[in-house]
């Protein structure tokens, strides 16, 4: 019985060990590699010892400021779009909290359906549509695209946090004269902010790590850091390793670091997401 | 009255509604007029009916996207879901450090695609990755991904388990949670040994959450693009495009637009039917248990 157990055990260890090693290794990995000086990124076997440096990074500094820009504009697309969606969804998502009749049923089924249209067969009728209003390279473009992929995604998350606040909070709050914006701002948002968060991280991630649209719709003003990060990887003979790994870190770290703290929201999302239609 | 309330929720929903509208729903209807005409920039479109789905069809191209893409799709995501599932019995089984294990194991959520292809392509570098010679120390076989297509498009696979498995665990690992422990209290007292609990239990409750990720997967996996597109661009030769890389280099190379939006109605449809048996299931309202 003692031997079952400590097999048991023994093998949850094991298993344990392997789902970690899958999960952290690769970031790890570079994030260490990164501060490798020069060959030692490809000593065989791998150095786990060495003199950490951030050459790396300075020389990042130095030959790639296109990419600390893009930094910047992910970061204003990321703030743009979040703040968009947020809003936008809070308040439809209030309505169907509130409400019900036919065609609210009707149109949130549609908002469904909308979510898996693939995002690539927008690009299409788009990039022209883009061009001739002269937003093409804009933030303002990715930020609209950003935002209405997940406002569906968003309205149904909030309805589905909203629906749990007690209906008696908005009639005490309309009562006491106060007007719809104001009981959905000041009483109904600060007591959804859990739905409010878990939209938050879908959209932040999503805007911050984004590729394809940015791919299409973006040049040189408005490009994002993965899409200079992309350019790297297509000139690897010019560019070594170092540098790819440095910024590839700088992208990354910030975004893990949020989904660290904002876990319990995160899988609160995803599971209300999908579950709850 | 009827007229009043809707003034006053009319305005709530405008934002939402008109981003999805003007952004999603009629650009996506533009395409099925876009894919009955053939067009490339500065050229008026003419009308050709539905040859553009026939030339799409017929094309040696795009049947070696799709099966490439099905394939992927269809190892990928099962096995993520053995993966996911696995890792939700064995967090259930209780854990020391759990929170701590649930966020490492959430951690890839939070990389970009590219990112990933930086981390996967330099493991698996040919050269001097350390996979790749780790692989080789134990006398294995490597992944020769950059000149063997098949192995290209087990790296895609590898690397798209691995950006997504913290969606299937969650989902699996949330409907697991959400099943009594009184029901197992009841399946011991009844004498079940653990794999009769496992098989009556724990495997139809858990049955709609499954399928639930199942579907989402599939529909997302059915669109990758970024992945295959940094990993290999779809060469050699066109060998491993899947089906958004063909739309995109029909769209962006070769401006055939007529052909790229062709399939990109393909594209809807099957997401489309992927997603009905969806919205039947909620329907039936069989998800209750999933949360």
């Amino acid at each position: 019985m003692r031997i079952e157990r400590l097999l048991v055990g023994a093998g949850k260890a094991l298993a344990v060990a392997a789902i970690l090693f899958w999960s952290l290794f690769p970031i790890l990995f570079i994030a260490i590699s990164s501060l490798k000086p020069g060959q030692d990124i490809f000593a065989v076997p791998p150095k786990w010892l060495f003199t950490p440096t951030l050459k790396h990074y300075a020389e990042l500094w130095r030959s790639w400021g296109v990419f600390f820009e893009a930094l910047l504009n992910s970061l204003l697309i990321t703030v743009g779009a979040t703040l968009l969606a947020i809003v936008a969804s809070a308040c439809a998502g209030y309505v169907y909290s509130r409400h019900s009749s036919r065609w609210l049923s009707a149109s949130i089924v549609g908002l469904i359906v909308v979510r898996l249209i693939p995002p690539i067969v927008v690009t299409l009728p788009l990039f022209p549509i883009v061009n001739a209003l002269g937003l093409s390279d804009t933030h303002l473009v990715l930020i609209l695209l950003y935002a209405t992929f997940f406002v569906s995604l968003g309205t149904v998350l909030m309805r589905t946090f909203m629906d749990q606040i007690p209906r008696e909070l908005d009639e005490a709050a309309s009562i006491d004269g106060a007007s719809r914006m104001t009981i959905l701002f000041k009483v109904i948002a600060p007591l959804a902010m859990p739905g409010v968060l878990a939209v938050a991280v879908f959209v932040i991630v999503f805007s911050w790590n984004e590729f394809l649209f940015a791919f299409i719709f973006t040049a040189t003003r408005a490009k994002t850091a993965p899409l200079v990060i992309s350019e790297m990887i297509g000139s690897i003979d010019g560019v070594d390793w170092g540098i790819l790994f440095a910024a590839s870190t700088v992208q990354l770290v910030p975004v893990l670091l949020f989904v660290v703290f904002m876990n319990r929201y995160l899988v609160a999302g995803l599971t209300a997401g999908s579950t709850k239609g | 009255m009827q007229s009043e309330r809707t003034a006053r929720i009319l305005p709530l929903l405008a934002p939402v509604h008109l981003l999805i509208l003007s952004v999603i729903v009629l650009p996506s209807l533009y395409v099925i007029w876009l894919s009955l005409n053939t067009s490339s920039f500065g050229q008026a479109p003419s009308f050709v009916g539905v040859q553009n789905y026939m030339r799409v069809l017929a094309d040696p191209a795009f049947h070696s996207a799709l099966l490439n893409t099905v394939v992927l799709v269809v190892v990928a995501v099962h096995l993520e879901l053995a993966v996911g599932l696995g890792m939700a019995l064995l967090f259930a089984s209780g854990l020391p450090f759990r929170r701590f294990l649930l966020v490492a194991v959430l951690a890839p959520y939070a990389v970009s695609e590219v990112t990933a292809v930086v981390m996967w392509r330099f493991l698996f570098d040919p050269d001097a990755g350390p996979v790749t010679l780790a692989l080789r120390a134990l006398s294995l076989p490597t992944l020769d991904w950059s000149f063997e297509p098949s192995h290209a498009m087990v790296l895609i696979g590898l690397l798209t388990v691995w950006l997504h498995l913290p969606f299937t665990f969650v989902i699996v690992y949330a409907a697991r949670l959400a099943i009594p422990a009184e029901l197992y209290e009841a399946a011991r007292i009844d004498g079940a040994t653990r794999w009769q609990a496992f098989r009556r239990v724990t495997l139809p409750l858990l049955g709609p959450a499954m399928l639930i990720a199942l579907l989402f997967r599939y529909i997302f996996a059915f669109r990758l693009f970024s992945e295959a597109w940094l990993l290999t661009k779809g060469g050699p030769a066109r060998s491993t495009e899947v089906v958004a890389i063909y739309l995109y280099q029909e769209a962006f190379s070769f401006n055939a637009f007529g052909s790229a939006a062709a399939t990109a109605w393909i594209m809807v449809v099957v997401s489309l039917l992927l997603a009905g048996g969806y919205v039947l299931l909620l329907r039936r309202g069989g998800i209750s248990h999933a949360h």
